[in-house]
């Protein structure tokens, strides 16, 4: 069964073991591909995660002149072809999230690649498998649904990416709790 | 290249409109001038070697096949745009520089890794070594003569170039070019293969046709060629009418298949020159200020560029606060996106953000 990416952001503790578990991906070379950041530094701590959402129209393989980054038929948007990427930098410019990381030394582009090797055959992703929180989460399409009946979100601020991105995204992203005012027991 | 580039072609009487496109027009005269250029070479046609002329055949399917790849990636929106400025941008003083780097000692293949550095120094460069002897010799543009002193004359587009002792060292190694190519290009596709078999991360993201195929060809023309060799020093000539076509064969379904598969990034790595020429000389023109936190991240023109790329394919990061997320810096715009999930102006805090090295 098809499993997909799922982030419920607001879980997210901080612990940063996504990034940790991102450098430990074959091909990732020792070096995280994600992000967490501080949503309000100066008052509280939380946290969220963020990373390559996937996009169904990637605008980093769009603006790509070397038709480095490839979309893989699991719809994952691959880390640039090492022996493609002619170092322009035009996908860090394009995605609307910033996430490509650019390597000016290698004159290469690297970006959150789903762990492909892994979820090609439907293991969750490195990020997803050691979160301790649920923050990112490894679903499929019914599961998502089923989280979607759970939290009882008919008053159409279930955030599952539309209308809140840029596009269409493989990744599902979702904040139930601060959207209904609901404090969650984990 | 140069011409396909070229701007549009004036209506109205132009050479152009002599040509069904511009595909045509490069072809055409790409081939107009190897016929010239072996015309000259070959003083008038009379020192072909027909022996090879199976040779001349592959080189020009080759480049009706490579015309054909590189036109239709060029008419992708941003590799135009690469193209054409960059084309422009050739004569800048850092491009002997960069092209230096990039296609001759490939030093960001070593800053990826000595192991795959040392692997393509071997191939790419046994390649060389071997396009720069067979092609002039297919085409006629160098041969050699030999006379009865002992020594052999190289000709080259019909000059005498230098008279060479038949056992001297420089004749030694013009003998055998072929042959050090080989066992160069062998030893590097010999790394390729180990590394593919025993690398796990190239074994979990590697297919047989796309990541092998290209290596099995390039050791089917390298042994064919050293058996040839071989036969010719060893076997007295037995066996080596058949093996030169057998050789022949692998090395013309090679040339080919190169523009199709992953070998096409040999023709068009020279890109990526064009590409840093781009970001040099417009990073030095003016840069973009972010629009949130104001530093310089990138090029003005590389940004328009970007944004006028996205607009072709429908893509439109307008925000309601009055900027294309492509005038945002990385950290801002991620913080910016963070501000969009969690209702707080995340991105306008005047805080660096944290660390996001793993590594600490
Ligand atoms: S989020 Fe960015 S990097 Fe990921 S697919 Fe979309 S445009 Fe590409
Ligand atoms: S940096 Fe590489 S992957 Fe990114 S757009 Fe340029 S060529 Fe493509």
């Amino acid at each position: 069964m098809k499993k997909r990416l799922y982030l419920e952001l607001e879980n997210c503790i901080g612990c940063r073991s996504c990034l940790a578990a991102c450098t430990q991906c074959g091909g990732h070379e020792q070096r995280n591909r994600n992000y967490v950041y501080d949503v309000n530094p100066f008052v509280n701590r939380q946290t969220m995660p963020l990373m390559c959402l996937h996009c169904v129209n990637p605008a980093c393989a769009r603006s790509c002149p070397a038709q480095a980054i490839q979309i893989h038929e699991t719809g994952a948007v691959l880390s640039a072809l090492v022996e493609k990427c002619i170092g322009c930098q035009n996908c860090t410019i394009a995605c609307p999230y910033g996430i490509p990381k650019f390597d000016t030394e290698q004159n290469l582009m690297y970006k959150c690649d789903m762990c492909i090797d892994r979820s090609k055959d439907g293991i969750p992703p490195m990020c997803a498998s050691v979160c301790p929180s649920n923050t990112i989460q490894w679903l499929s399409d019914e599961e998502i649904e089923a989280k979607q009946r759970q939290f009882n979100l008919n008053n159409g601020k279930w955030v599952t990416s539309m209308p809140y991105l840029e596009g269409e995204t493989n990744v599902k992203v979702n904040l139930p709790g601060i959207l209904q005012g609901v404090t969650k027991l984990f | 290249m140069q011409t396909n580039m070229s701007s549009q072609a004036k209506s109205g009487r132009s050479i152009n409109d002599a040509f069904a496109s511009h595909f045509a027009k490069s072809v055409f005269l790409t081939i107009v001038g190897l016929a010239v250029l072996t015309f000259i070479g070959t003083r008038m046609f009379t020192h072909i070697d027909l022996n090879l002329y199976g040779y001349m055949v592959g080189t020009i399917v080759f480049i009706g096949g490579f015309f054909y790849r590189f036109i239709a990636w060029g008419e992708r929106p941003p590799t135009k745009n690469i193209i054409k400025k960059g084309l422009k941008l050739l004569f800048r003083r850092n491009t002997a520089k960069t092209a230096f780097n990039h296609l001759a000692i490939f030093d960001f293949i070593r800053n990826r890794g000595v192991y795959r550095w040392i692997q393509h120094i071997l191939i790419g460069w046994g390649c060389v070594l071997a396009c720069l002897v067979t092609f002039p010799l297919v085409f006629g543009w160098m041969y050699f003569t030999m006379e009865e002193n002992g020594y052999y004359t190289i000709v080259l587009f019909g000059m005498n170039v230098m008279k060479v002792n038949a056992e001297g060292v420089i004749a030694f190694f013009s003998y055998n070019a072929l042959n050090i190519a080989a066992v160069m290009v062998i030893a590097g596709v010999c790394m390729a293969l180990y590394r593919r078999l025993k690398n796990m991360q190239a074994r979990a993201e590697q297919t047989f046709i796309y990541d092998f195929l290209p290596l099995y060809m390039l050791l089917f023309v390298s042994i064919t060629g050293l058996l040839l060799t071989f036969m010719n020093i060893v076997m007295h000539g037995h066996g080596q009418p058949i093996m030169s076509l057998i050789h022949q064969f692998s090395v013309i379904v090679t040339l080919i298949y190169l523009p199709f598969g992953k070998l096409a990034h040999i023709p068009f790595r020279p890109m990526s020159v064009l590409a840093r020429n781009y970001r040099e000389h417009y990073g030095e023109q003016s840069m973009k200020e972010c629009k949130v936190c104001g530093d310089k991240f990138v090029s003005i023109e590389q940004s328009n560029d970007v944004i006028q790329v996205l607009g072709i394919n429908d893509i439109e990061f307008e925000m309601k606060e009055g900027f294309h997320l492509a005038e945002l810096c990385l950290p801002c715009r991620r913080k910016y996106r963070i501000s969009r999930f969690s209702g707080f102006p995340t991105h306008q805090i005047k805080v660096k953000e944290a660390n996001q090295n793993a590594k600490g």
